[in-house]
This record gives C-alpha cells, sequence and structure tokens, in this order.
C-alpha cells in the first residue's frame, strides 16, 4: 500500500509540474498585457513597468524564477492589487469558498446516496420515482438558473433565509443548496443503479441463502460494493463543484476566491491568474490522489493489484 | 427410511410482459436422509427453478408458487413459511451451493468473515468461536493454511478452491440438506472431479442428504443413488441410477444417454443429438411436452398428457409408450 501511495505521488508531482508550466505558456501568450490603460502608458512608462515586474527578461529566466518561487511557496505579488500577496489573498478569500464547497459536497452526496438507496431499495415503486424525478430535475436546471429562484422566492417574497451575503449560518443554506442540486443528482442517479446492479448480484444470493436477514444484506454485502462508483466520481464531483462555486459567489455575493479569479483574467493579471490556477489544480490533484486512495482502501482487488507491480 | 424432503405437485410460474411462463408445471419427488438424488435436464427445463424455489430464493413478484407443498423434515411445509421464518432455515438446516464460483462470493470480503456471517447468526456463536469454526471447515474442504487464508480475499482464490469455500459456506451449520445447483459446470475438467470426490466425501463426514443438479450424466453416475430427469418443467423419468442408465424407459431419457461420449464403445460411434428445440413454456402444449421432438410420438402423445406411472419399485415415468393399451414395442 504505502509504494502504491508513495508511485501516486510521484505522479501528482508530475501533473503539477505539467499543469504550471502549460499555465504559464499560454498565459505569456494571451494579447494584451497586465497594466491597466496600458493604451495611455508612454512606451517609457511600460518599459519601465516591465523591468520592475521583471517582464522584460527572456521568458525562459522568467519561467526558472516563477519554479523555483513555487517550490518556496511563493506566489509572487499581484498586478492589480500591488499592495498584496497572492498568497495573502487565497488566505483571505478561500476559507469562505471552502466552507461553501465542503457543506455542498458533504450535503449533496448524503442526500444523494439516501435518495438513490431509497430508489434501489423501493424499485419501480413511487418512491423510485419521486427519486428519479428530483435527479433529473437537478441535473437540469442550472445553478444560475436555481439560484436566482431561490433568493427572489425563498430570500425575498417568504423572507425565510437571508437571499445573499455571507455573515451568519444562515447565509450558508441557500447557496450550499444551490451548489448542491447537480451533485445530488448526479450521486443519486449512480448509487440506484449500482445498488441494483449489486443487488442482483450472484453473491447477494449467496448471502441470502445463508439465512441473513435482509437489512444486514443491505449494510454488509450490498452499500460497500454499490458505493465503489460513488467513490471514483467523488473526484470529478469536487470539481464541478469547485467550479461552481465560482458562479454560485457571484450570484450570493460571497467574498471567496471566486471573485478574484474572473477579476484577474479580465485584468491579465499574470501572477494572480497563476497563482489561483495552480492552486486550484492543486487541490483537485490532492483531491483526486485522496480519492485513489480511498478506493484503494474499499476494494481489495485494487489496493493488491497496484501494490504489486 | 424417513423423508428428509417431500415436494408434492409444485407449480412455480413468472409473471412477464409477454404472459405467464409456466417453467415448473407439477414436480414430485422425495429424498430420504442421507441420499444423494441427482436432477437432471437440459437448460430451461427447470431444474435451478426447482430448487431455488426449495430455498425460496426467487423473488416474488415475478415468481409465484403456484401450486403445491415442499415438505421439509416431514414437518415444515416451505411453501407456507413466511420469509422471516424461512431466514432461519437458509443456512441452518438448508445450504445451498452455486453454479459460478467467479461471481457467487462478495469481492470486498475476507473469506473468513463469509464462512462466520452464518456460524454467528444461526448458531449464536461469538466471532472468535466462529473464526476456529471457519479454519476448521476450510481444513475440511481440502484449503491448506486455513489461519492465513481465512484472512483473503476471494480475487486470491482459484475458481476451484473458491468452489470449495462456497462448500465451506454452505455446510458451515451442518445443515440436513445441501442443495448444489451445477456445481461444477463452471470449473475446468479436472477440477470438477475434485469437487465430486470433495462432496461425496463431505457426504459420508457430515450425513448431509444432497440435491445435485446437473446437465453432467458423468457427475450422476459418480455421485447420486437416484435421478430424475426432467423436461420442460415436469419430472419424466424417476429411478435409482442404475434404473436410468440401465434400464430407460422415457425416450428423453434415451435421447440424453445417446447424446453423451462413452469410452468403453467398441468402435467409434456418432453422438447422437435430440433434435429440436424443448417448447416455449408460455404456452406448453397440451399434450406430451416432448411429443414434437420424440421419434416414437403416438397421435395420442400430441392430445393428452401422460400420467406418471410406476414401472417398478421406484422406478417411474411418464410416457404412452408405457401404457398398456400402446401395441407397439420399441427397444
Amino acid at each position: 500500500m504505502s509504494r502504491f501511495i508513495l508511485r501516486r505521488f510521484f505522479y501528482m508531482l508530475i501533473t503539477f509540474w505539467m499543469i504550471v508550466t502549460v499555465t504559464f505558456v499560454l498565459m505569456h501568450n494571451l494579447p494584451g498585457d497586465p497594466f491597466a490603460n496600458s493604451e495611455k502608458l508612454s512606451t517609457q512608462q511600460r518599459a519601465l513597468l516591465s523591468k520592475q515586474y521583471g517582464l522584460d527578461r527572456p521568458i525562459l529566466v522568467q519561467y526558472e524564477e516563477y519554479l523555483l518561487h513555487i517550490g518556496q511557496g511563493d506566489l509572487g505579488v499581484s498586478f492589480a492589487y500591488p499592495t498584496r500577496k497572492v498568497t495573502d489573498i487565497i488566505k483571505e478569500s478561500f476559507p469562505a469558498s471552502a466552507e461553501l464547497g465542503a457543506e455542498s459536497i458533504i450535503f449533496s452526496v448524503l442526500v444523494g446516496l439516501i435518495l438513490g438507496i431509497t430508489a434501489a431499495l423501493k424499485h419501480n415503486k413511487s418512491w423510485d420515482y419521486t427519486a428519479m424525478f428530483i435527479a433529473i430535475v437537478g441535473v437540469s436546471i442550472p445553478s444560475f438558473v436555481l439560484g436566482p429562484i431561490l433568493q427572489y422566492w425563498v430570500g425575498v417574497k417568504w423572507g425565510i433565509l437571508p437571499a445573499a451575503l455571507w455573515d451568519g449560518p444562515a447565509n450558508r443554506i441557500l447557496p450550499a443548496l444551490t451548489l448542491s442540486f447537480m451533485t445530488i443528482a448526479i450521486t443519486a442517479r449512480m448509487m440506484r443503479t449500482s445498488m441494483l446492479d449489486v443487488l442482483n448480484a450472484d453473491y447477494i444470493k449467496t448471502a441470502r441463502s445463508k439465512g441473513l436477514s435482509q437489512f444486514a444484506i443491505i449494510l454488509r454485502h450490498t452499500l460497500r460494493n454499490a458505493i465503489l462508483p460513488i467513490v471514483t466520481v467523488l473526484g470529478p464531483i469536487t470539481v464541478n463543484v469547485i467550479t461552481g462555486t465560482l458562479v454560485v459567489e457571484q450570484i450570493f455575493a460571497i467574498p471567496g476566491l471566486g471573485k478574484y479569479f474572473v477579476q484577474a483574467v479580465y485584468s491579465n493579471d499574470y501572477t494572480l491568474i497563476m497563482g489561483l490556477t495552480i492552486f486550484y489544480s492543486l487541490l483537485l490533484i490532492v483531491v483526486m490522489f485522496l480519492t485513489d486512495i480511498a478506493y484503494g482502501f474499499i476494494d481489495p482487488r485494487i489496493r493488491l493489484a497496484k501494490g504489486r507491480n | 427410511m424417513k423423508n428428509i424432503l417431500e415436494v408434492k405437485d409444485l407449480k412455480v410460474s413468472f409473471h412477464t410482459y409477454a404472459g405467464e411462463v409456466q417453467a415448473v408445471r407439477g414436480v414430485s419427488f422425495e429424498l430420504r436422509k442421507g441420499e444423494v438424488l441427482a436432477i437432471v435436464g437440459e437448460s430451461g427445463c427447470g431444474k435451478s427453478v426447482t430448487s431455488q424455489t426449495i430455498m425460496r430464493l426467487i423473488p416474488s413478484p415475478p415468481s409465484i408458487i403456484k401450486a403445491g407443498s415442499i415438505i421439509f423434515d416431514e414437518t415444515i411445509d416451505l411453501v407456507q413459511l413466511s420469509l422471516k421464518e424461512m431466514e432461519s432455515i437458509r443456512g441452518s438446516e438448508i445450504g445451498m451451493i452455486f453454479q459460478d464460483p467467479m461471481t457467487s462470493l462478495n469481492p470486498t470480503m475476507t473469506i473468513g468473515k463469509q464462512i462466520t456471517e452464518g456460524l454467528v447468526k444461526h448458531q449464536g456463536l461469538t466471532q472468535e468461536k466462529a473464526q476456529k469454526q471457519a479454519i476448521e471447515l476450510l481444513l475440511l474442504v481440502g484449503i491448506s493454511r486455513p489461519e492465513t487464508r481465512i484472512k483473503q480475499y476471494p480475487h486470491e482464490f482459484s475458481g476451484g478452491m473458491r468452489q470449495r469455500v462456497m462448500i465451506a459456506i454452505s455446510l458451515a451449520c451442518r445443515p440436513k440438506l445441501l442443495i448444489a445447483d451445477e456445481p461444477t459446470t463452471a470449473l475446468d475438467v479436472t477440477i470438477q472431479a475434485q469437487i465430486i470426490d470433495l462432496l461425496k466425501d463431505l457426504q459420508d463426514k457430515i450425513g448431509s442428504s444432497i440435491i445435485i443438479i446437473t446437465h453432467n450424466l458423468g457427475v450422476v453416475a459418480d455421485i447420486a443413488q437416484r435421478v430424475a430427469v426432467m423436461y420442460a418443467g415436469k419430472i419424466v423419468e424417476q429411478g435409482t441410477v442404475d434404473d436410468i442408465f440401465y434400464s430407460a424407459q422415457h425416450p428423453y431419457t434415451w435421447g440424453l444417454l445417446h447424446s453423451i461420449l462413452r469410452l468403453d464403445d467398441e468402435e467409434k460411434s456418432e453422438l447422437v443429438p435430440i433434435e429440436g428445440m424443448p417448447p416455449d413454456l408460455l404456452d406448453p402444449p397440451l399434450g406430451c411436452a416432448f411429443a414434437a421432438r420424440c421419434p416414437h410420438a403416438l397421435n395420442i402423445c400430441l392430445k393428452e398428457d401422460p400420467q406418471t406411472q410406476i414401472i417398478q419399485d421406484e422406478h417411474s415415468m411418464a410416457c404412452w409408450l408405457m401404457d398398456k393399451r400402446v401395441k407397439v414395442k420399441i427397444c
């Protein structure tokens, strides 16, 4: 197992390096430059600014320096906010995004699993149809439609919950719900299919032939096997939720990282774009890495196969 | 001698979109204590449905037991039991082995856990005691180093070894009846013989009665004392192994016997397949189900289903050719 983890860790580093390099190259080939109102600047001023930020040096030198800095955990100073380091911006605004994302993932996976399991156990009965109806609605309505609807009805018309901002626990509910719908739908559908598959498996018949109760069969023999595909999609689900926060934060005026990301792209803020891209990809890579390890723990076949070679 | 199992006029149907499929159409047989009964027949003749109905393993719906009784141990009618009552019989009184050992073990649970589960449930053993028993069981079914093997997962076992594990699971609580549903079909030939030998050996040690379902007549001759030949949801001929192999009376049994290879033939003989297809059980024929494929069919065979009649002691069969009013003689 430890060899498997070590190998995965090594792959993780390679992926990370590739992402850094590709982002670096792409960004330096973007049209325009990072200086505000650049058309009003004289050539001299421009040269001065470029020198100050080291943009006049050959691109390879910049790349090398950048890699070295990343190695030390330094993502540089923002071009648009010259007084703030990128790491400080992340430190300040990431907690709100992370909280929203985490709440949404936990809530939606739990609800999705429950819906999926109920649907499978009550296969072709009204429970099943209800759960699958919710799932279809969830997949079909995008968050930028659902968000405003919730804001209008729940927030404004009924006034039950705050419609925006990030002040107290009540503020979390609507954005988290908006962000969760898609994930609930995906998880519920997958869990239902997977449960139905497992319930028809031969080893479930074996379990029944041992005289185990229906409850024990579901708990011990069905769930663990049925949840495997869900664990596999946890990675992509996290990606979905993280990219989803960019939109939902805008709708609900949440002071998270998403706001900075969008602005940084508009203003060609090289260091901030790089910094945030690197941060997000690192997050995703780590999530994928953890998913792989979790998968190995749940399914002994994978643990062994990967440990062997 | 006491009967451990008496199946009387069992009828099982499945409701499908196309209509009612009559999978088992009035099956009756008995199994004595300590006896091995083989049920043979081609695919789709209702062997597995019969055996799984005894265990009440077929979900209902879509299946329904339309008529009949399954008397176990002379007192309990398994057809009448609730699913909850059935749970206490499954695994403790009746054990079952399935066809494909590659898929009938849970891939994410250790072998030990899968064996002990039944022991803990039915005999109220602690996990430790059950573990000890599981080790003994593995030794009994011929798995070496059981102390290490017990902590392993199914994928670390070969097909034959997995079937041994399945046998250990089914025999864990020393059931009075063991149902083996094609236990050797998915294994290669050398392993088949080992598994059959193991079953014979265990039957001597544990003394369970066995119903073995198979389409392999070699297996039948090797292990069984009595044979029931099934065709299209009915038992067409029933008797001791000698009755069936040396003095079979039903044309279908003749067909089965002609379609196996024999090593003792003096000249090269060709295998003779039974021509045609079994009938559609959505709409079973009025007369004898085998009539359409039977080389000896009479007019009456198409119109009326023959009754089961006793030929001699335990040998019985259902065919118009044996009726006293029929004047033709074959053989």
